[in-house]
């Protein structure tokens, strides 16, 4: 229980409560002799139940206006995900369709479904933190690994904004790796690179991806959105073509993937089913315990109080309503102090000299 | 509320004979019978002129009848004051108002017994008593004409806060020997023993117990709500849930209390006379007349 008041100083009132405990809210009438009255359990009953109801409204009063509420906190939790680096290709081919064409309104463009498929990755997975990257000429670091789900679709929506020119593989895995790097949670870790394409990754720069894996493992994806006519990852060479590189970078760039000594899989992917089935697959392939931070909201608890207060003031006015008084016959009731009685009894003398005088 | 009835409706009779089923061995020639011999009243006995020296009542038939020829006169016997006291409880508990103002009947009560007795030439005290015996309130027997005045002015403007009767107790003290008539004026709200205590220390008077209750304390209680008592002795309070249940057991309850104090009163010879709200005063003097309440 994380109970905490908002005004705090109501505290000091708290010895207001004890106040219905010494009291009655009944008016006292005098009885000559309580030896003289019936036992009864039930009015003995009744009489503590009525004492306590007035010290728990006051308590649920001062409960309710000092804002009594359950205070917000972060719970870490234990499930199923991991911290997941998007890396997106933003070179100008992904605003075309799958045959290579302008989009249109019947056909969507590759990155839009891209866009799409990915959103509902995002949704499904409760428990994934994930970071957004984007590259082209160079690399872009669009959102640090987080927790907050609508920055990431926010950043996802985003690549359907036009692409740039070049792609740059090289940069942007350095990049997502580098993310990876800054998040120091020990949760697994995984890189999905979507890409219509592929570049020729420099020597150096792939001693360096090697060196960074090598520090920090991960899982890599790769989907590749193959346009139709394009070469694809898993073709030998050709007839006449030379295996290099240069020449054929999608094959080359897969080949360096698995070389990598880190799990691996890529998806070839030449229209949006192949996509839809590819993150399903992904989906089923990343299911490792992940521990997660869960937020509490704070509960505000002042309706509740004022709720019980109203409640127990309610019994309390039916108590009052339901109070009799002895019949007093004309004669004014003795009320506790001796003073009283004297002034009393001087009123009724009155009242008996006016009626005589009146008679 | 007004009381429909006119105040001298209530107006106590100008006597209350009060008749007594004994004889007092009091010296002074009163309205009572007595156990003394004397002049007047009714014949009592014939004895030998030289133990009583009386020759005007000579009794000429007994003394002719008498064959060793002795002289005999007749006794008579003489009628003899008795000394009545009020016992007043005036603890806290008297100052009830209900339908009625316990202390002013009280007063009321008093009033009339006083004069009364001042019209049969007796000796009238009154002593009020709650834990003890109240010091403003004591007055001895005495048969000063106009005495009755202070006692009765100090009696209706006496505010009742003590708690407890044990004053009824030492009063008996006060009281002294030789057979008295005690009227004890009481709500009798009081333990069992207290009042055979009470009754027991006055074993040798005449006990003429008159009970103070009020319709408001019991038969007009309320059959339904909730009742805040407080004790006007003790100051204690209590909430009590009324219900017809548990009216009707309170009704027993003071049934029961009510038979305790007359088998106790019955004991000592005469049973308890009850004022409800109002004396009726015809019922009373009945009552002091040797009927039965």
């Amino acid at each position: 229980m994380n109970l905490a008041l908002t005004y705090p100083w109501v505290l000091a009132l708290i010895p207001l409560a004890l106040l219905p405990l010494a009291f009655a809210i009944q008016r006292r009438q005098g009885y000559p002799s309580l030896a003289g009255v019936e036992p009864d359990g039930l009015s003995r009953a009744v009489d503590i139940g009525l004492h306590l109801l007035g010290a728990l409204a006051i308590l649920s009063l001062l409960a309710a206006i000092g804002g009594l509420h359950l205070k917000g906190q972060t719970v870490e939790r234990v499930g199923e995900g991991s911290h997941v680096v998007l890396l997106l290709d933003r070179s100008s081919s992904m605003d075309e369709t799958f045959a290579g064409k302008q989009a249109t309104e019947t056909e969507a463009s590759k990155s839009s479904v891209a866009r799409e498929l990915m959103r509902e990755f995002i949704n499904r997975r409760d428990h994934d933190r994930f970071g957004v990257a984007a590259f082209s000429t160079m690399a872009m670091p669009v959102l640090p690994i987080t927790s907050h789900k609508d920055a990431v679709l926010g950043a996802v929506d985003a690549i359907t904004r036009p692409g740039l020119a070049y792609t740059n593989v090289g940069q942007g895995l350095a990049l997502a790796l580098s993310m990876h790097e800054a998040d120091p949670t020990a949760a697994s870790r995984a890189i999905l690179l979507v890409s219509d394409g592929a570049a020729v990754i420099d020597r150096r720069v792939q001693e360096r991806l090697r060196e960074q894996i090598a520090k920090r493992p991960v899982n890599l994806y790769w989907l590749y959105l193959r346009t139709a006519g394009a070469p694809g990852i898993f073709d030998p060479p050709r007839e006449g073509v030379p295996d290099t590189p240069q020449a054929m970078p999608e094959r080359h760039l897969n080949l360096f993937f698995q070389s990598l000594k880190v799990p691996y899989r890529a998806f070839e992917a030449e229209n949006p089913e192949a996509i839809a089935d590819a993150i399903e697959e992904i989906d089923k392939l990343e299911r490792n315990p992940i521990r997660y931070q869960e937020r509490i909201p704070e509960i505000d608890l002042s309706d509740l109080a004022y709720g019980i207060a109203a409640a127990t003031l309610l019994l309390l006015l039916l108590a009052k309503l339901a109070e009799v008084r002895l019949e007093t016959g004309g004669a004014l009731t003795r009320s506790g102090a001796g003073g009283t009685v004297a002034a009393t009894r001087q009123a009724t003398d009155n009242e008996t000299k006016r009626l005589k005088e009146a008679a | 509320m007004i009381d429909p009835r006119r105040p001298e409706d209530d107006a106590p009779p100008p006597d209350l004979p009060y008749q007594l089923a004994w004889r007092s061995s009091e010296v002074r020639a009163g309205a009572h019978r007595g156990k003394r011999e004397g002049a007047g009243g009714f014949f009592r006995d014939v004895a030998p002129l030289l133990r009583s020296p009386d020759p005007r009542r000579l009794d000429l038939r007994v003394s002719a009848r008498d064959p060793f020829e002795g002289l005999h006169v007749r006794r008579f016997e003489q009628k003899a004051t008795v000394t009545v006291y009020a016992l007043v409880d005036v603890s806290a508990s008297m100052g009830f108002r209900g339908a009625s103002d316990k202390m002013r009947i009280a007063a009321d009560l008093c009033a009339a017994l006083a004069s009364a007795v001042r019209r049969a030439g007796d000796a009238f005290g009154l002593i009020g008593c709650d834990a003890e015996v109240q010091k403003e309130l004591t007055f001895l027997a005495t048969r000063a004409r106009g005495s009755e005045v202070e006692m009765l002015r100090r009696l209706r403007n006496f505010t009742p806060r003590g708690a407890g009767t044990g004053g009824m107790v030492d009063a008996a003290a006060l009281v002294g020997g030789g057979r008295k008539v005690i009227f004890l004026i009481s709500d009798f709200y009081m333990p069992r023993p207290e009042i055979e205590a009470i009754f027991g220390a006055l074993a040798r008077h005449d006990i003429i117990p008159i009970v103070l209750s009020d319709t408001a304390e019991l038969e007009r209680l309320p059959r339904w709500g909730l009742l805040s008592l407080t004790d006007l002795e003790v100051g204690r309070r209590r909430l009590v849930v009324m219900r017809p249940r548990l009216w009707e057991a309170w009704q027993r309850r003071s049934g029961r209390r009510r038979a305790d104090l007359k088998s106790i009163a019955g004991r000592y010879g005469r049973t308890p006379f009850v004022v409800e709200d109002r004396i009726d005063w015809e019922r009373l003097s009945g009552y002091l007349a040797g009927g039965v309440a």
